[in-house]
């Protein structure tokens, strides 16, 4: 029995490997990915390369100098400051004509940005960092982490702490601050590109179950509409039938991927990707395996109820929507990877590969978190494979109308 | 021996197939015979095993039928249809092995076969490079190359010239040589009352009619004749008992009440009309379909 399992199993990997559409994909897709991910770095690169003006607009003045000071500090890889700031504070006019002749310095392009910072009656402190183009990562997070410091020391002076003691007290909180960070650059990497590459192998698990989801649904149809479907249910089981297809798929998705790992070496060689995308390497792998076979046998099930290949396109639309959503909160899934709502999305199989891979390479994601979602995975792997053979089993013998919900469960529950 | 006995299908709310018995013998070829929509198809399907019965039994020689039996029977559906973008010889080779085939022995085989239908020299083409007509060889190939003791062929002759309809028809016929046991489904009732020694007669998922085609042809009514003329055949239709004609202008099958011998409906017309022959005949297994068929709806 096995025997015939390889057999359908080399069949399908044969049939495949030896399109065109697939050996196109071989190379498109890492050189669309390739195209990002330069695209990425050389904007992360081109922002880094020159020194920024950035102006600090404080009425108060508590903040300015500590904060200009601590910015400043910041070194380009080529030694020259990462910032200028300048303080955009006038006594003489209002706060409005203020930020009017600061915006304007924005807009005409003096200014890279600047921060506005109001204290409230209660204390707080309202901080917006008010640029051109929104979305620079890097800077805003270096900006937060200078205010925080600032308002340390100066809630540190309030109690009535011995200005030289926080001097030691809070420039020990700074030393260790810096470490870490430095610590970071020494692996080359930081937001920007733990982002990037966690978006490369989202984006290739996507295309890749996307592509080999369409090819599977595509081939089922045609061999339903030509009946060959009933030649190979008379000399196999509809079961033998399905573990061949999956393993045959699965063979050549590992293929497709060993083949963009070895470009991807390559490129990580001549430092055209980042080498930190690798670091998480063996886990993403885990989770990029698990993945694929999850949708594989969805679409093997799915696929197997649709007659045209109009419906077949319709159903993998779908199918592909719900795996690019990761995609669309990916932004909240990485500047908030404890939110409720990415949890929850990072332990509903549908979406645990692609929200995994996202945190893996950003977050700390803990031991226990990863065991209990490949525990999921390969739990709901096996329930889906169960529940595929069954509406396999009738699905690829029926033609015509789709079957209902009511009709599908009746085929699962049929001995 | 294949064994059929009390055959059901039903789907959620149409029998498919009603309380069927039918029994197909080794070199014999058992023709399974119906319109459209009669339940060939799911008859099929019940004896490949690819769909269970309702109730019922199936046996073959005296084994009821599993997933053993795949590699003993060969199956070519009605619908045809290959993997247009493989190649011939691969193709072949596939099913072959699906059937449990040793490669080498299946290379053997499909060389024979490519061979014996004059495909050797498209063996490395594509299928869809092939004519209509050699794909489906090639697929009548992929039905028999493992060998099979029991055969259900579905419409064979379809899409054939009339120089491939004999070679297919020939090869069909050793098969039968060979002891195989055939199901042959068709709806060329001349092809079928050539080739079959049993018949099925089925309509709306019941048997009609069913039994060696000499005794069925015995039973059913045999007192025609066919009768070429010239002259007004209003003389012939107002004859108390004829029973039917089936007019061609000036050729007729003449079907006569039980009781009344041919030669008196031959002299009661001659002299009126000229007749150019005149034939007893039996009742073509076409015109035992349609009055069947016409008398069970």
């Amino acid at each position: 029995m096995i025997k015939k399992v390889f057999e359908i199993s080399k069949w399908e990997f044969l049939e495949k490997v030896r399109t065109r559409a697939f050996i196109l994909s071989l190379i498109i897709t890492p050189a669309l990915v390739i195209l990002i991910s330069i695209g990425g770095t050389f904007l992360s690169a081109s922002q880094e390369e020159s020194t920024k003006a950035i102006g600090i607009l404080d009425s108060s003045m508590t903040f300015y100098p500590s904060l200009s000071k601590i910015l400043e500090n910041y070194k380009l890889s080529n030694g020259q400051p990462a910032y200028i700031v300048l303080n955009l504070f006038q006594p003489a006019e209002d706060l409005n004509q203020n930020m009017k002749s600061a915006d304007n310095e924005v807009t005409g392009g003096i200014l890279a940005g600047y921060l506005l910072l109001q204290i409230k009656d209660n204390d707080s402190i309202n901080a917006e960092y008010r640029s051109k183009n929104a979305g620079n990562f890097k800077d805003v997070q270096r900006i937060e982490n200078a205010i925080e410091e600032v308002r340390l020391r100066i809630s540190l002076i309030q109690i009535g702490i011995n200005p030289d003691l926080i001097k030691s007290a809070v420039k020990k909180i700074n030393v260790s601050e810096i470490t870490v960070k430095e610590g970071k650059e020494a692996q080359k990497s930081d937001f920007l590109t733990d982002f990037l590459s966690s978006i490369i192998f989202i984006m290739l698990l996507l295309m890749m179950i996307i592509y080999s989801g369409q090819m599977l649904v595509r081939s089922l149809v045609e061999e339903k509409s030509n009946r060959l479907i009933e030649i190979l249910v008379s000399s196999c089981t509809p079961e033998e039938l399905m573990a061949g297809k999956i393993i045959g798929l699965s063979a050549l998705g590992l293929f497709q991927m060993l083949i963009w790992a070895c470009i991807g070496m390559a490129l990580a060689g001549s430092s055209m990707i980042p080498v930190s995308a690798f670091n998480n390497i063996l886990i993403m792998l885990v989770y990029f395996v698990l993945g694929f076979l999850f949708y594989t046998a969805l679409f093997v099930g799915i696929g197997s109820i649709v007659t045209t290949e109009q419906e077949a396109q319709q159903i993998t639309s779908y199918l592909s929507l719900i795996l690019v959503l990761p995609i669309a909160v990916s932004a909240t899934a990485i500047s908030n990877p404890d939110s409720v709502f990415v949890q929850v999305l990072s332990y509903i199989p549908l979406t645990i590969p692609a929200v995994m891979l996202l945190k893996i390479n950003v977050v700390n994601v803990s031991t226990i978190e990863i065991m209990s979602t490949i525990l999921i995975m390969i739990a709901s792997i096996y329930i889906t494979i169960f529940v595929a053979s069954k509406i396999f089993r009738i699905g690829i013998l029926s033609y015509g109308k789709k079957p209902g919900f009511k009709e599908l469960i009746s085929w699962i529950r049929e001995k | 021996m294949l064994v059929v006995k009390h055959l059901t299908k039903k789907y959620k709310n149409v029998v498919a197939v009603n309380d069927l018995s039918f029994t197909v013998n080794e070199g014999k070829i058992f023709g399974l015979l119906g319109p459209n929509g009669a339940g060939k198809t799911t008859t099929i399907r019940t004896v490949l095993n690819i769909i269970k019965p309702t109730s019922g039994e199936i046996s073959f020689f005296n084994r009821s039928i599993s997933s053993d039996f795949f590699n003993q029977i060969g199956y070519l559906p009605e619908e045809r249809g290959l993997y247009k973008k493989s190649r011939v010889n691969e193709v072949i080779l596939y099913f072959a092995v699906l059937k449990n085939m040793p490669r080498s022995e299946a290379q053997k085989q499909s060389n024979y076969w490519l061979s014996k239908l004059e495909l050797e020299k498209y063996r490395n083409n594509r299928i869809e490079e092939l004519s209509r007509g050699n794909q489906q060889k090639v697929q009548f190939i992929t039905s028999v190359i493992h060998n099979p003791r029991l055969l259900i062929l579905d419409e064979p002759f379809s899409g054939f010239d009339p120089i491939n309809q004999q070679i297919i028809r020939e090869t069909i016929l050793s098969f039968v040589n060979e002891g195989k046991l055939i199901i042959l489904s068709t709806h060329l009732m001349d092809m079928a009352e050539k080739m079959c020694s049993d018949i099925l007669l089925l309509n709306s998922g019941k048997e009609v009619c069913s039994g060696p085609l000499s005794q069925l042809k015995k039973n059913f009514g045999g007192n025609v004749v066919e009768l070429g003329f010239e002259g007004n055949n209003e003389l012939i239709k107002n004859l108390s008992y004829v029973k039917a004609i089936d007019n061609y202008n000036n050729y007729a099958e003449v079907q006569l009440a039980d009781s009344i011998e041919p030669y008196i409906f031959l002299r009661d017309i001659a002299g009126k009309i000229k007749i150019n022959h005149f034939r007893i005949i039996e009742p073509t297994l076409n015109k035992i379909f349609i009055d069947m068929i016409k008398q069970s709806t």
